[in-house]
Formats: structure tokens, C-alpha cells, sequence
């Protein structure tokens, strides 16, 4: 149903977006490179592409005019979201293109800030890219043919939303929200062991809610020991065996 | 030394501005009451914390020994110190300072202490912000991402945000409502996100967003700029007490009133206008022919449209002086020869000529004047004595004391209302407006080829000098004078023996 496929799409574009973000937090850091800048230019496409696919689908939903008043309701509300996801991209977008500006790559008199991050990005831009490894193939001058290229779908993106702005007549605060206060906390995630441990000296997580994500870190390490006390186990019978034997 | 930290971008905006601000984010310019641009500042800014980053000659950085990792990239609050007094070689205090701007705008952040933003000249620990977090006004720290900032911070914390937080959390939570399930959606992809970096540059990242929402919402504490006598008064009830004291100071109109009367105002105006309708005879910026000045001057016989403009309203009537010359007339002919207490008419009007002469006279000639004015119209029985009630006389009489330009301002207006209420209409009626009406002037639209046009803008004069018009102006003033001054006996004497 139209739904469902809005739904999963608009899943897709709001995974990019948030990849997006990492990325362009981490320009002009130490962790930037000439990799970052290239992941930051194929998440930008796959967004773009999404987004197009999401505005075509979402319009001519809307422009139906045989809807029910729930299923309208329903498509206001995957616009609201797809809109606010468009929002945060030209915003990241934007700043994207004064941040890289400002620190280009090539040049040796322009130091990185030593943010102290200094790992890569490539496991966030696969995930936007839902790939398993990404392959570099840009060349060097990356940086300021990339930026001409900003500039321009920057350009793209803002006509594009001034067009969905006039032609869709959505009222944004009349949509109602599905979700209520700490939904987050309620979503299918691992926050156990996996989350981030001492930060400064007075930070202490109290584990209040367990949920459905602490389970899954626990059960991989019980899974750990029981195979442990089994190989122990094989291995004392072994040597009882051996012990026999001789 | 207690320095007043002004933060760059303090959220005095209430939550309702954010709804409507929510379809346009792009660079609109602040244009709230305490927004002042710092632009060129913050670039200078960012190009000494560039050159701190220096390999060889920047601050050095050391690394930060956490549970199973090491960060790289940490420095010393002492070695920041050391390095803007040898940039910048200046005091001691004003290095401090400078350290302490870096901090609370939110270029360095400390990792001890997280909420107090000063810099320590001892081996407290920093590390600079990415340039993503820096201080910047052209884009503002939205509410929505501050939602999910807030949302990721809970589902890391399970719950358990502090005190502040959780009351921003609430409040966003009623005001964005209708973003809600994007927020949601957002926080949770951004967590997933964030966990496929590993686990030092997640660390830092976590630092980074903390310190940056530190200084765009900061935690209620002293260091605070904005006074509260409650010490329990949190920041949100400090703005919303601010916004409401504002709201009161508004202008309360209608605005089914205040239409009304701009469409009264363009439907009576809309002729006299240049712009919408021809001038007659001809618009001289237009046609380099200056018929229009010299027909609307002091002249005798006015044009149809001037007079027509003095039945708009008494400020047209008295603002045009041919206009004020013709009420005159009017009232000389209505009021003169009758019993005293109907004189005042004009002695009204003498008075607010008098009060504009002071108005827009010299400052040297400001004293006399006001006696003149004292004597003639205030003092008790004075020859021209003005009728205004008692609480007005006294405020002017007071003022005159130590006069200044609007000194008569009060009293001006009160005679002002007397003149509008008593003689404006009856002037309209008259038979002098009636005549000056019916020979008016209707001077016909000039009509000029293009030939005709390159003669006008060739025969362009520079006009009357002003002095030369002001000179004029003083010598009829001494030949009226003159004229009306009673006559000096022993001159007139002196000169018949003279002349015999």
C-alpha cells in the first residue's frame, strides 16, 4: 500500500539525514580527510535521491482528493516529518559548504582542529549508504570541485522545498504527533553494555529501565559463559578419558 | 575577577516563535532586542583558534587516559594561558579574560566541571570544539535540534535527564508537538548512528554535543546574567516574565480601528499624492519646469488643490502658510471689534505661532522669547491673554522657568484642540474660504515634447539663494514694523527742523 512504501522510504531519508549530520560534525576536525569529504558527497546524492522519490510519492498522495479524513491525517503527518527531515538537510547542507570552505584540505597552512577524534567515518556513511564497505575513487581535488557541485544542489534543494511549500497546503501544527514523551527510551535498541562509559569523573549510569535492550547484551554474554563452562566440561571429561586410558 | 558572561545567543525568544519559524530556517536575521551582530568578531575569533592548532608553534596537546582508551588532543588550562600571553602580550587580567570568552563562548569546553565555563590557570583539562559547535549567528540553535539532543540524552541516560533538562524536555514536548514523531525518529537513527564510530571518537563526540548545548542552554546557575530576587526563579519564567512585560507595553489598537483609518487616510489623500496622481501643472522632476513651486509659494491666489487640502484637517490649514494667512484673514473679519472674551480666537492663534516661532527658532534667541511669549499670553492679565485650564498654565509656568524648545509643547496642543473645536469648521463655512475657493487657480496640465523637455532641463536655474529669500523675508518684517510701531515724536520733530 502507499503507506507502507511511504513509510519505509521515508525510514530510508531519515536514516541518511542523521548520517549526514555525524558527518558534517566531523568536518574540519582531525578526523577529516579527503575520505570524509567524499562520503560526505555520495550520503548527499543518496539524500537527494530519496528525497525526490519521497516528494513525488508524498504529492501525489496528497493531491488525492478521495481520501478518507484518517488517511489524510496520516499523509500529513509523513509530510510533516519528511519536510522537518528536509529542513535539517539543507541546514547541514549549508553549513557543510561554509565549514569546508573554511578548512580546505589541500592546503598546508590551514590546521585541522584537534578535536580529538580521530578514527574514520567510513562505518557511519556505509550505514547511510546501507552498504557493507565503502570504496574510495575520488581524486585529489575533490574538496573544490565538490564544493561548485554544493553549491549547486544546495540551489536544487531550496527550489525544491519552496515548491513543496506552494504546491502542498499542509498546516504543520494542526498534526498530531503518535509518538508521546519518552517514546525513545520504549524503541528496540541495545543501551546496555554498548553505551558510552565514563565521560568525566561525576557521570554514573543508573541502570533504571532495562527494557527490551538490556536483555540482548545479556543474553549474548551468558551465551559466552555456558559455551565456556561447556568447553571447560569437554575438556575435564577429555582428560579423565586420557587418565583412564593410561 | 567576576566577569559578566553574555552568552552569544540567549534563548530569550518564548516556544511560540519557534512554531512559526519552523517551514523557514535558513539565515533570517535576528531581530530580537538583544541580538547584536558579532560577525567580524567571531571570524577573528576562529582565526586565532586556528593558529592555536599550530603543530609547532600552537598550544600542546596530551592525551587523556579514560578506562580502556586513550583521547588524543587534550590540553591544560595553564597552557592556554601561556600561549595567549605570548600571542597577544598584554596583562595578565586581560589574558584571563580572554581565556574565559573562549570558553563560555564554546571554543574550548573543559571536561572537568562540565557546567562551569571559565578557564582555570592551573592543569585543569580542555579540548577545542569542532567547527560544527562553534559560536555562529547566522544559524541559530534551534529548538528541534536541542528536542533531540535532549531525546538522545535520554534514551543514553534511560530516563534519567536532570532537573532543567527534563523541564526543557516537557516544555519542547508540548510546543513541538507536531514534530514529535520526527524528533523521535531522529534521535533514534542519530544514537544508531553515532554507535558505528568507535568507542574514543564516541566518547568525544558525546563531550562535544554536551559542551555545545551547555553554552546555546545553558543550565540555570550564577553565573547567570539576568537577575531574579527568587532564587528558585528558573530561566524559562525569567523570559516568559520578560515577554509578557513586553506584551503589555504594546500598542492595543485594533486592528479593525487602525485599517480603518488607513484606508479613511488613502481615500482623502489619494489625489494629492504625486506619485498616484498627476501634479498639476506639471511634476517639475519630471519635466525640469518649475511652474508647480512657484504656484504653491505665498502667493495670493492659490491653487484649487492646496485649498481643498486645508479643509482636511486644522494641521494642513496651519502647516500651509498661505492657509494660515487666510484663517487670519477670517478671524480678523469674524472676531475683531467684539467684546473681549471672544478676542481670544486670536490671540489663540498668536500664541501657537508664537509656540512654533520658539519651536523652531535659535537656541541663542530661545530666553527671549519665552519672556516675550510670558508677558504677552500667560501672565495674569496680560494683553493676550490664552484661556487654558489651570493644570496646564501651571506646568508651562513652571517650565518657563528654565525654557527649552518644547517648553509650550502642553499648552500649544490644548490651544491647538480649542482652535479645531471652536473656529476650523466655522472658517470652512465662511465666506472668505468660499471666496479664496472660488478663485482658486486651476493651472492647466502642461504638455511638453521631447524637444520642449531638453529646453527645460537646459534652462534649469539654481534657483533663490535661501539667504537672499531670508534677506527679503527680514526687510518686509522691519517695513511692517516700522509701519505699525508707534510714531516717535521727537525724531518726526528732529527731522521737519531738519528739513526746514
Amino acid at each position: 500500500m502507499g503507506k507502507d512504501e511511504c513509510k519505509t522510504m521515508l525510514d530510508a531519508l531519515n536514516k541518511v539525514t542523521a548520517c549526514y549530520r555525524h558527518l558534517v560534525i566531523a568536518l574540519g576536525s582531525t578526523s577529516d580527510s579527503q575520505n570524509l569529504r567524499e562520503e560526505l558527497k555520495r550520503t548527499r546524492k543518496k539524500a537527494q535521491e530519496l528525497a525526490v522519490a519521497n516528494r513525488t510519492k508524498l504529492t501525489s498522495l496528497l493531491k488525492d482528493k478521495s481520501i478518507s479524513k484518517d488517511d489524510r491525517a496520516e499523509y500529513e503527518r509523513l509530510w510533516v516529518l519528511f519536510s522537518s527531515s528536509m529542513e535539517l538537510l539543507e541546514v547541514d547542507m549549508k553549513r557543510s559548504l561554509e565549514i569546508g570552505q573554511d578548512f580546505p584540505i589541500k592546503v598546508p597552512t590551514r590546521h585541522l582542529i584537534q578535536t580529538g577524534m580521530t578514527g574514520s567515518t567510513t562505518t557511519v556513511a556505509a550505514r547511510a549508504m546501507s552498504v557493507q564497505n565503502m570504496k574510495y575513487e575520488a581524486d585529489s581535488n575533490i574538496d573544490t570541485a565538490d564544493l561548485r557541485d554544493l553549491q549547486s544542489e544546495i540551489t536544487q534543494m531550496s527550489q525544491m522545498m519552496e515548491e513543496m511549500e506552494m504546491k502542498v497546503q499542509v498546516a504543520p501544527w494542526a498534526v498530531e504527533a503518535k509518538q508521546e514523551a519518552g517514546a525513545e527510551l520504549k524503541s528496540n535498541m541495545s543501551v546496555g553494555n554498548s553505551s558510552v562509559g565514563v565521560i568525566s569523573i561525576c557521570e554514573e549510569e543508573p541502570k533504571e529501565e532495562d527494557g527490551g535492550g538490556g536483555r540482548d547484551a545479556g543474553f549474548a554474554s551468558i551465551c559466552a559463559v555456558l559455551v565456556f563452562f561447556v568447553i571447560v566440561t569437554v575438556a575435564l571429561v577429555l582428560g579423565y578419558l586420557v587418565i583412564n586410558m593410561s | 575577577m567576576r566577569i559578566c558572561l553574555r552568552k552569544v545567543d540567549l534563548p530569550l525568544s518564548p516556544a511560540p516563535i519557534s512554531i512559526c519559524r519552523m517551514t523557514i530556517r535558513t539565515a533570517r536575521p535576528n531581530r530580537g532586542q538583544h541580538f547584536r551582530p558579532r560577525t567580524h568578531c567571531l571570524n577573528k575569533l576562529e582565526s586565532i583558534v586556528v593558529e592555536m592548532q599550530d603543530p609547532k608553534s600552537g598550544v600542546k596537546g596530551s592525551e587523556q587516559k579514560l578506562n580502556v582508551s586513550t583521547i588524543p588532543h587534550v590540553i591544560t588550562g595553564k597552557d592556554v594561558i601561556a600561549w595567549i600571553t605570548n600571542k597577544m602580550k598584554t596583562t595578565p587580567e586581560e589574558v584571563q579574560a580572554f581565556g574565559t570568552m573562549l570558553v563560555a563562548y564554546g571554543y574550548i569546553y573543559p571536561l572537568q566541571n562540565h557546567k562551569k565555563l571559565v578557564l582555570c590557570n592551573d592543569s585543569s583539562l580542555y579540548r577545542f570544539q569542532t567547527p560544527y559547535f562553534w559560536p555562529t549567528q547566522k544559524w541559530v540553535a534551534e529548538d528541534s535540534d536541542y528536542a533531540i539532543y535532549l531525546a538522545k540524552r535520554n534514551i543514553r541516560k534511560k530516563g534519567m535527564l536532570e532537573a532543567y533538562e527534563q523541564a526543557h524536555y516537557s516544555h519542547l514536548h508540548d510546543w513541538l508537538n507536531h514534530k514529535w514523531d520526527f524528533i523521535v525518529m531522529q534521535a533514534t537513527e542519530q544514537y544508531k548512528a553515532g554507535k558505528e564510530r568507535n568507542k574514543p571518537d564516541r566518547v568525544v563526540f558525546d563531550c562535544q554535543e554536551r559542551a555545545y548545548w551547555i553554552v546555546s542552554r545553558p543550565p540555570v546557575s550564577e553565573h547567570c546574567c539576568v537577575k531574579s530576587n527568587d532564587p528558585n526563579e528558573s530561566i524559562t519564567t525569567i523570559s516568559t516574565n520578560i515577554f509578557y512585560q513586553q506584551a503589555i507595553m504594546r500598542s492595543k489598537v485594533k486592528s479593525s480601528v487602525s485599517l480603518g483609518a488607513l484606508t479613511k487616510y488613502v481615500t482623502t489623500y489619494k489625489n494629492h499624492d504625486p506619485f498616484l496622481a498627476p501634479c498639476l501643472p506639471s511634476n517639475p522632476w519630471q519635466t525640469d519646469h518649475d511652474a508647480y513651486w512657484t504656484c504653491n509659494t505665498r502667493i495670493d491666489v492659490p491653487t484649487k488643490m492646496r485649498v481643498e487640502r486645508w479643509s482636511f484637517s486644522l494641521f494642513e490649514l496651519l502647516s500651509d502658510l498661505r492657509g494660515r494667512d487666510d484663517f487670519k484673514v477670517f478671524l480678523k473679519k469674524e472676531f475683531s471689534g467684539m467684546p473681549p472674551h471672544l478676542m481670544r480666537h486670536l490671540s489663540n492663534l498668536a500664541f501657537w505661532e508664537a509656540a512654533e516661532e520658539l519651536k523652531w527658532g535659535t537656541a541663542s534667541s530661545m530666553t527671549s522669547k519665552a519672556e516675550t511669549i510670558f508677558k504677552t499670553f500667560l501672565a495674569p492679565g496680560a494683553p493676550r491673554w490664552i484661556n487654558i485650564d489651570g493644570r496646564t498654565m501651571g506646568l508651562t509656568v513652571k517650565g518657563l522657568d528654565h525654557p527649552h524648545r518644547y517648553v509650550l509643547e502642553a499648552a500649544q496642543t490644548h490651544v491647538f484642540l480649542l482652535m479645531k473645536k471652536d473656529t476650523f469648521f466655522r472658517y470652512l463655512k465662511s465666506p472668505v474660504y468660499k471666496d479664496t475657493q472660488k478663485n482658486a487657480l486651476s493651472p492647466a496640465p502642461h504638455n511638453f515634447s521631447p524637444a520642449q523637455l531638453e529646453q527645460n532641463a537646459q534652462n534649469r536655474s539654481l534657483g533663490v539663494h535661501p539667504v537672499i529669500v531670508w534677506q527679503q523675508e527680514e526687510e518686509e518684517k522691519a517695513k511692517a514694523a516700522a509701519a505699525s510701531a508707534p510714531v516717535d515724536v521727537k525724531a518726526m520733530m528732529s527731522k521737519i527742523d531738519r528739513k526746514k
